[in-house]
């Protein structure tokens, strides 16, 4: 799961083809089933659209790795 | 510069911040996307006043070419320290030695004179492991007037902790980018947009101080009828920074400059032409201009302002807009382009966009037809990525042919031929028209795989389908053909050296240099040159020296002195060195050699580094040293297919020095091992009599070297002759007849004289043969003398020139009675040696105490042998 500050529109979604959406407060949240390397590709494209990164968390706790588990903010 | 760029306020705070960063040695600017990093630097280079000299470069797209990377950035430096014109413009080999390259930048930069601040911007994007190492060795050997500034979005894998424990390390960091709410208001008013202060608070506010998004609104809000309301609509919308204000944006611009924006925006970098191709309508130079004194966003290229890119962050918003809006085009849109890059001679770009199109079949066939003139490009690892990006279960047969070119390059020997056999599979399979350009380049695929597995039938014969003529080519064939023809003679002569057709490697080398030259190939005139000086091995040192300091000039001059293609004249002057005594100036060739082959792991031009070091070892008498060297050598050669002549050369090495080293059961037990072939060439006789002279059976010895002394034993080099007389005249002194001992000296020097050979009189350790020849009966007395300083270890080291004061420089004549001095030859008998009057002999002494600023001659001998004059191998 992750979270990004502000809502994004149809075009940055376009982004994160492979990421379910849905809208919470003033954030996005998109969520899906990413391997380490696909989970590394979506944050450098965060990265290079200047969003602003609010969390990145593992929805599903039986399968932990340390890439995935970790939760960060900016 | 041509123009300010426009929009841009000067951020006081943050250039003092420079300032006080550009006190120490490396500052990082590490922000996000959009926080307006190159538009700091550029306002901090452009102020009036700035002491320091600016070295920008900007990092390449998604780099993974670590050669690009320091190309650029060595052409950066270069010309900010306006060294330019010193020599050639830096070009790409395809062999690339990264820690040179380091050492190369440094250079220049130590160099430079007066401050140089060296910028790099967008360092997040070179993906290269290994240019990152490099560049942390870079940062933390700055000299003392330079100090580097480093743009990135992320942190980066750089190790400068060093530099950050001496206070060394700057850092400026997003939130220190930020604008805050009294630079938004100034952004405004230098934008000419009249916003209330309430507005501008907003506004600030919405955005976090973010530059992008600020320099986005006032896009928008130039010229909007109603700005307060844009702004209060922008701080209600809960959608994200960026697109909210792209939109808006976007829908601001006339549909052209819109359509224009969009269906660039999928290149790296964009001119009138190629936008005019993309959009379909003409104009779009003057749109592209607009924009760019307009918009912060569009930024020119070069100085006359026909290149653009787009911020990155910028260009990647319109991409997916694009996407969205228009996705059926997209395709459409990248082959457009690929056909012009294609066109333009710009292949990596035109591959690039193949592949964008999802083309693969057409993206395989431009990257296999290609690979061989992108190799000599020194474009490997640009290569290697586009091979990358294929998707892994389509597989194109003809990227085989690619895969084995970069196996080719990284001397991974067994899968290039996996990787050939493939590709020859197909090619007997392809269309009649892509059969032929196939065909060649797998030939020549073929023969560099023939030449480093020493497989030298298989060079001839590749070679020969390669000279064979074909008619109806196009101009690029040609084009392909004359790179091939010049690489096929440059193997050809690499090839024959090591069957020992030495005179038919001079040919195809001096051949395929002046081919390379023709065609603009100077990496393979190098190359070409490189071998040659190699290849010189039987013609008088005075001529190898030549060739070896014409080719090392050249491969100066053009920046490679340090990469593996001038290894073998680095290798072969060091040798040279080695045979006239001066051991000093051989240890330093060597060591240059060494660091020019550390990315070279060819066995071939190893087994040469070996036996070079081995020679040295052995002309100052550390047989051990030698020996392992030599073992090394015998080792890699018979790593090599097939049997090669130059390898007798260290196998004769070897065995002489194993019985020299007091192990003369294991040369005999070697040599007996050798087939007959091998045995009877004179470099293995001479071994065989240095064996049977360890063994205490003389006799034997005479009788080992007879066949080479009557030139009925092939040999190699003529100094194996004087080697033989050396060993005959040992023999002859154990045997007790010191007249025939005497007799085989005196050969020896005579044959030594015209080169002034002193390597083989060290190795075979002749010194009291040599001493025992009466001083009378000798020709060659000034030889003599020269050869018993160097075999004496009287040779002084080499004394710093600039520590003796100045001597006037001694005329040929002068130095032929000067070498003299060190005999106890009279001045009658001096001249009559030199076939001149004792009055001259008087002039030329008087000449030389002058010069050399001394009384008499012995201490004219010793001031001599201080300023190296003396050096038997001294012909300069």
């Amino acid at each position: 799961m992750i979270r990004i500050n502000g809502h994004l529109g149809a075009t940055l979604l376009s982004a994160f083809p492979a990421l379910a959406s849905r809208l919470q407060g003033a954030e996005t949240v998109l969520t899906g089933l990413l391997d380490r390397s696909a989970l590394y590709g979506v944050l450098a494209e965060v990265e290079a659209l200047g969003l602003d990164l609010l969390e990145v968390r593992q929805l599903t706790p039986q399968r932990r790795s340390p890439e995935l588990g970790d939760s960060r903010s900016p | 510069m041509a123009r300010a760029i426009p929009r841009l306020i000067a951020r006081g705070d943050l250039l003092a911040a420079l300032d006080r960063a550009a006190a120490r040695k490396v500052t990082i600017l590490s922000a996000p996307a959009g926080s307006g990093k190159t538009s700091l630097l550029r306002a901090w280079a452009d102020r009036p006043g700035q002491p320091h000299r600016l070295a920008v470069m900007q990092v390449q797209r998604d780099q993974h070419d670590a050669q690009q990377f320091w190309l650029a950035l060595l052409d950066a430096v270069r010309n900010a320290s306006a060294t330019a014109g010193r020599a050639e413009p830096p070009a790409a080999t395809p062999d690339f030695n990264a820690p040179a390259m380091v050492d190369r930048v440094l250079s220049e930069l130590a160099d430079a004179r007066g401050g140089i601040t060296l910028v790099i911007d967008d360092l997040h994007e070179l993906n290269s492991p290994e240019a990152l190492a490099q560049l942390t060795r870079l940062l933390t050997n700055l000299p003392p007037h330079v100090h580097a500034v480093l743009t990135t979005r992320h942190d980066l894998g750089l190790r400068l902790h060093q530099l950050r424990l001496a206070g060394e390390l700057a850092e400026i960091r997003g939130a220190d980018l930020r604008f805050s709410e009294r630079e938004t208001r100034e952004l405004f008013d230098a934008s000419g947009i009249a916003l209330s202060e309430a507005g501008a608070a907003l506004l600030h506010q919405r955005t976090e101080g973010w530059a992008a998004g600020l320099r986005l609104a006032a896009i928008s809000l130039a010229g909007h009828a109603d700005p307060e309301r844009f702004v209060a609509e922008f701080s209600g919308s809960d959608r994200t920074v960026a697109e909210y204000l792209i939109a808006e944006m976007l829908e601001r611009q006339p549909a052209d400059v819109q359509d224009l924006l969009l269906r660039t925006s999928l290149l790296d970098r964009v001119n009138g032409e190629l936008a005019d191709l993309l959009t379909g309508r003409p104009g779009s130079e003057r749109i592209l201009l607009e924009l760019a004194d307009a918009n912060a966003f569009v930024a020119p290229l070069d100085p006359e302002r026909t290149w653009f890119r787009y911020h990155h962050l910028f260009g990647d918003l319109l991409r997916l807009e694009l996407r969205r809006a228009l996705p059926g085009d997209v395709p459409g849109l990248h082959r457009r382009a690929a056909g012009w890059f294609t066109l333009q001679g710009q292949l990596v770009e035109a591959i690039r966009h193949t592949q964008a199109a999802g083309d693969w079949p057409e993206a395989a066939r431009l990257l296999a037809d290609y690979s061989f003139s992108l190799t000599l490009d020194g474009q490997a690892q640009t290569m290697q990525a586009l091979l990358r990006a294929f998707p892994p279960g389509a597989a194109q047969p003809e990227l085989a042919l690619v895969r084995a070119g970069g196996d080719l390059v990284q001397g991974r020997l067994d899968e290039a031929a996996a990787h050939l056999a493939v590709a020859e599979t197909y090619a007997e399979t392809a269309p009649p028209d892509r059969q032929r350009r196939l065909r060649v380049a797998i030939a020549s695929l073929k023969l560099s795989l023939a030449r480093r597995r020493g497989h030298l039938a298989g060079v001839i014969e590749q070679v020969r389908f390669l000279a064979s003529p074909v008619t109806g080519q196009s101009n690029e064939d040609i084009a392909l053909g004359s790179d091939l023809r010049a690489v096929a003679l440059m193997n050809l002569g690499i090839a024959e050296e090591w069957s020992l057709g030495l005179p038919d490697a001079e040919r195809h080398l001096q051949e395929g240099a002046a081919l390379a030259r023709e065609i603009g190939r100077p990496y393979l005139e190098v190359g070409c040159l490189a071998q040659l000086a190699f290849a010189s091995k039987i013609r008088p040192h005075a001529t190898i020296q030549r060739r070896c300091r014409e080719a090392i000039a050249l491969a100066e001059r053009h920046g490679w002195g340090m990469e593996p293609v001038i290894a073998p004249a680095l290798m072969t002057l060091a040798v040279t060195m080695a045979w006239l005594g001066d051991f000093d100036d051989c240890e330093r060739w060597l060591r240059r050699s060494e660091r020019a082959l550390q990315t070279d792991t060819g066995s071939d031009i190893r087994l040469l580094l070996h036996q070079a070091a081995g020679i040295l070892h052995v002309g100052r008498g550390r047989h051990h040293e030698a020996l392992e060297e030599f073992s090394a050598a015998e080792h890699l050669g018979s790593q090599l297919e097939g049997s090669h002549a130059l390898a007798s050369g260290v196998t004769g090495l070897m065995l002489a020095t194993q019985a020299r080293a007091g192990m003369p059961g294991e040369a005999r037990a070697a040599l007996a091992a050798l087939d007959d072939e091998r045995a009877s060439s004179g470099e293995i006789r001479n071994a065989c009599a240095v064996i049977c002279l360890a063994e205490g059976d003389p006799a034997a010895a005479v009788a080992a070297v007879a066949d080479v002394l009557d030139g009925t034993a092939p040999v190699i080099v003529y100094v194996t002759v004087v080697e033989a007389h050396l060993l005959a005249g040992l023999a002859h002194r154990e045997l007790g007849d010191h007249r025939a001992a005497s007799q085989a000296a005196e050969r020896a020097l005579a044959l030594a004289e015209s080169d002034r050979l002193v390597l083989p009189f060290a190795m075979t350790g002749s010194r009291e043969l040599l001493e025992a020849v009466p001083r009378h009966e000798t020709a060659h007395a000034a030889l003599l003398a020269g050869i018993l300083d160097v075999l004496h270890g009287s040779f002084p080291a080499a004394t710093e020139q600039s520590s003796l004061p100045p001597t006037e420089e001694l005329s040929p004549g002068e130095l032929r009675v000067l070498r003299y001095l060190p005999t106890n030859l009279s001045r009658p008998e001096i001249a009559g040696e030199l076939s001149v009057s004792v009055n001259t002999i008087g002039t030329h002494l008087r000449s030389i105490y002058a010069k050399l600023h001394v009384r008499d001659r012995s201490s004219a001998v010793q001031r001599a042998r201080e300023l190296r004059l003396l050096a038997a191998g001294r012909t300069r």
